[in-house]
């Protein structure tokens, strides 16, 4: 029957089943491949892929660091600051917006536009107007997400009833006191909803900028490998990749669990 | 004795564009009353309620609030603030705050602001402690005290509405407003709720007794005559249908006060017995509900008389 | 429906006949470039039809029908990496390391870049010394850096006392020409040398790759295996003839013009004058005796060790590939002048 919930073992066990069959899969396509050409590097052999993976975890000789720990640490750090200059502009634009119809008029019309636009496409845009360094991933990342997330804190804003704002005015509020703590209250579990949503966009825009401007990171040690066809490391560092973007929704969901407990428990 | 008045509504008119709702509304509500305001739906009773909160200001006249630990002085409204407390019939609550929070919430707000809860924090933590106390107390006022960790969410509409009442009682306002507060509930949790009221009723006329202030002072809007005239002390109905004509409009002017009388008085533990006001009730009915009937809109107006009366019966302490 | 089975059934069988006796298909990946940027105009001008199925003139000569791939230069590499095209353009640095997992062979020389690879300064870098200490930017394991590390060597200077910056050189020109902060240095290829030069009239050139001639050899390099299959040894010609059938246009001059407009479109958006520049820097080896003396010299024995040399140092080859000469030699990487001349036997 359609909707019928199944025992936990087999949720376990289907979950399981996916993982090996897509490992299986692999298997046999490099398999398969090698027979063609023994030496071929672009779907390498699991020895292979472990060569890769010890190449990237290992001390380098040349440049003196391990490739993946320089790489995350460079990537997280952009993502970190471009992310929370996104989320800091974000809430204060929707907040005004969603407080204060003159704001909303004024920015509604450029930011539903801008919202629709793939900052990707603006790459080019970002090289001009913030140059090549550092800044530059934080800006785009930054303006990258932050319509999205402007819209939903004023969305957010404007879904508490009227009648909570005049409850906190007769409880004794300022206005300040309403912002601070009742819509903000309100808006910080929805947002790090958005905010999880937007860290998928956010990690192309971040990737594709470095694949072209990058001297470490990520998207640079991918692009760069990959032209050297050394798939053997591009792979897992694209596993590494899931793996961060999981441990950061895992983390941001532990995060609003902690802030708003109450968002949980079916508001 | 003499009462002293809570709240005075003047020449109180009110209207959305060209339609006109409500006309020189003059009310006087005394200090421990519960007063019910019955009418038809769409009359402007909410509109009322809101020119009463201060969130939807009257086009005319003034309402005024009568506020003081021991000495009464009046302001007239000009927008919500912590003297008039307010439940709703939804969104009483905030659901990001559980109910202990919730009743906290007026006093963290009054006695507080942000600066001293984020520069002055372990000042705060403590002020916050016995703030929870008090809540704690509130909420076991309202029967509720095991239930102080639960949030919005996880508890009926009833235990909301009676979270609510503690979270406005906490204030001790000069005046509690209550909108169809137990209009969403069913039958069973709206008779626990009103005999809450009425419990808090009497804790007025043990205060009157002993001759100090009367705690509470309710106005409460209902759309429900048993419930009107079981709660409350006083029953006033808001209606459209009047004697316009005869008092000189083209037009209808909107809705007024028709009918002002006192209602039987219960205590909380009495058998709920709705036939004894059913005289009462159908002359509401008449007079307010029922859009045939044209009475001049003084003419049921016979509280002040009543309490007059009353007052001469009572003999002086 | 059964009508409709059979009737696939029939199509499928007529198919597989009607393509049986068509030519076998061989694929050649390629992107923009000078003199890569030949075969994109043979597609236009008739010489071959790029698509599988379809034969231009030179592809009914050789009875061989090209596939033309196009796309950017590194999924090029990527694509010849994965055995997903059986010939590629590519340089005589890039191919090192694709031939230790795809051994290949070079079937065609098409250019040498001179002039075309620059190091471009701003007015503050007088001489190389005043590179110590400033980033230097460019495509890190490429051309760019080989060009870079070898003109110092020649000037006599240590690279491991110059910072070499990765950065798209697109990216880089760009940021050069917007005057950034902390931006002197950048090696860079055409368009970019050229575009970056009229856009900033007070930068100059600081070296460039015309210090090295027939060091950076742009190339078509077809895998061994593809070699071997029938009618391969024809494509292998068809492509050269094709190349040298495109110069003939370009000698010519009532066709000269047109043909270096043609090449120059998606290159970039310089004009007819500076794509008469670009292809002096990018000196083309224009004729089967140009290509053929390169391929026979021993110069590029030469280049080829210092070339490995530097892949082996950088890291960019994971061991060193074994790079032969001449007709029947084996190797990962065989420069092969046969099918050149093949070409040019056959008019």
């Amino acid at each position: 029957m359609i909707g019928e919930p199944i025992a936990r073992v087999w949720h376990v066990t289907l979950g399981i089943g996916a993982v090996l069959l897509l490992l299986i899969a692999y298997t046999i396509l490099s398999m398969r491949q090698h027979r063609e050409n023994p030496d071929d590097k672009t779907i390498p052999s699991w020895s292979q892929l472990s060569e890769g993976v010890k190449k990237s975890v290992e001390v380098n000789q040349r440049s003196n660091e391990r490739w993946v720990v320089a790489d995350a640490q460079a990537t997280s750090l952009r993502l970190f600051w471009g992310v929370f200059w996104g989320v800091s502009g974000s809430l204060l634009i929707g907040m005004l917006m969603g407080c204060f119809a003159f704001v909303e008029a004024f920015l509604y019309p450029p930011l539903a536009f801008l919202a629709k636009i793939p900052p990707i496409a603006l790459l080019a845009v970002f090289f001009v107007l913030a140059g090549t360094g550092e800044t530059m991933y934080v800006t785009m990342i930054a303006f990258g997400v932050l319509p999205t997330l402007a819209q939903t804190v004023y969305l957010a804003v404007k879904e508490v009833p009227a009648e909570l704002r005049y409850k906190a005015y007769t409880l004794g509020a300022s206005h300040l006191e309403i912002i601070w703590n009742v819509l903000l209250r309100h808006v910080l579990p929805k947002l790090i909803d958005a905010i999880r949503l937007q860290i998928g966009p956010a990690m192309v825009y971040l990737i594709a900028a470095e694949m072209v401007v990058g001297d470490v990171g990520f998207g640079y040690r991918i692009r760069l490998q990959f032209k050297l066809l050394n798939m053997s490391v591009v792979y897992p560092y694209i596993v590494v990749l899931g793996a961060f973007g999981f441990g950061i929704d895992y983390a941001l969901r532990k995060l609003q669990a902690f802030v708003s407990p109450w968002y949980a428990k079916g508001y | 004795m003499d009462q002293p008045a809570s709240l005075a509504i003047d020449c109180l008119s009110h209207g959305f564009g060209t339609k006109p709702v409500l006309h020189d509304v003059q009310l006087r509500i005394l200090r421990g009353q519960i007063v019910a305001l019955v009418g038809p739906s769409g009359c402007g009773k909410s509109t009322l309620l809101r020119a009463i909160v201060g969130t939807h200001l009257p086009r005319q006249g003034t309402v005024t609030v009568f506020s003081g630990n021991s000495h009464l002085t009046g302001h007239v409204v000009e927008g919500p603030g912590r003297d008039r407390g307010i439940v709703y019939q939804h969104y009483s609550l905030f659901p990001f705050l559980t109910a202990v929070e919730n009743v906290a919430f007026g006093l963290m707000l009054d006695q507080t602001n942000i600066s001293y809860r984020l520069f002055k924090f372990p000042r705060w933590l403590k002020r916050r402690a016995e703030h929870l106390k008090q809540a704690r107390e509130f909420l076991d006022r309202v029967g509720l005290g095991s239930a102080a960790s639960l949030y919005p969410s996880e508890m009926s509409g009833g235990m909301c509405q009676r979270v609510a009442v503690a979270q406005a009682l906490i204030m001790k306002p000069a005046l509690l407003l209550l909108d169809e507060p137990f209009g969403a509930l069913d039958e069973a949790m709206r008779e626990e709720l009103q005999r809450m009221l009425l419990g808090l009723y009497q804790e007025n006329l043990a205060a009157r007794r002993k001759g100090e202030l009367e705690p509470h002072t309710m106005f409460i809007v209902t759309h429900e005559l048993n419930e009107a005239l079981y709660v409350g002390d006083r029953v006033v109905g808001l209606s459209q249908y009047w004697d316009w004509r005869q008092a000189g409009h083209a037009q209808p002017p909107g809705a007024t006060v028709v009918y002002d009388c006192s209602a039987p008085i219960f205590e909380p533990d009495d058998t709920r017995d709705f036939s004894c006001f059913a005289g009462q009730r159908e002359e509401i009915r008449d007079v307010v509900f029922n859009p045939d009937s044209a009475y001049p809109r003084e003419k049921h107006l016979r509280y002040w008389q009543e309490l007059e009366q009353q007052r001469e019966a009572e003999p002086a302490p | 429906m059964g009508r409709i089975i059979i009737f696939a059934v029939c199509a499928a069988a007529l198919a597989q006949t009607a393509f049986a006796a068509k030519p076998p298909v061989f694929s050649l990946a390629w992107s923009e470039y000078p003199s890569w940027s030949a075969f994109g105009v043979c597609h236009e001008t008739g010489l071959i039809n790029g698509a599988a199925g379809k034969l231009g003139s030179i592809e009914e000569k050789w009875g061989v029908d090209i596939e033309l791939k196009e796309a950017e230069y590194d999924p090029c590499i990527a694509m010849y990496g994965a055995g997903q095209t059986d010939a590629v353009c590519i340089t005589n640095m890039d191919v090192l390391n694709a031939s230790l997992s795809r051994p290949g062979v070079a079937i065609l020389a098409t250019s040498t870049s001179y002039g075309a690879d620059a190091c471009i300064v701003s007015s503050a870098i007088a001489d190389v010394k005043d590179l110590k200490g400033k980033k230097v930017r460019g495509l890190a394991l490429s051309v760019s850096e080989y060009c870079f590390a070898r003109n110092l060597q020649i000037l006599g200077e240590d690279p491991a006392e110059y910072t070499f910056v990765n950065m798209d050189p697109g990216a880089a020109a760009l940021a050069m020409q917007q005057k950034q902060a902390d931006f002197d240095a950048i090696v860079v290829w055409n368009p970019f040398v050229l575009d970056t030069l009229n856009q900033r009239k007070d930068c100059h050139v600081l070296f460039d790759s015309s210090s090295i001639p027939n060091e950076i050899i742009d190339m078509v390099v077809m895998s061994e295996s593809a070699l071997q299959k029938p009618k391969g040894k024809e494509f292998a010609s068809a492509v050269a003839d094709a190349f040298y059938a495109l110069n003939k246009r370009m000698a010519d001059a009532t066709t000269r013009d047109d043909t270096l407009i043609a090449l120059g479109e998606k290159f970039s958006n310089l004009d007819l004058q500076s794509m008469r520049k670009v292809v002096q820097q990018t000196k083309f080896y224009a004729t089967p005796e140009e290509a053929t003396k390169l391929f026979d010299s021993a110069e590029l024995k030469d280049t080829m060790t210092k070339v490995v040399d530097f892949c082996v140092k950088m890291e960019i080859v994971a061991k060193k590939p074994v790079v032969a000469f001449g007709a029947g030699a084996t190797g990962n990487l065989v420069f092969d002048p046969a099918y050149i001349a093949a070409a040019a036997a056959k008019p």
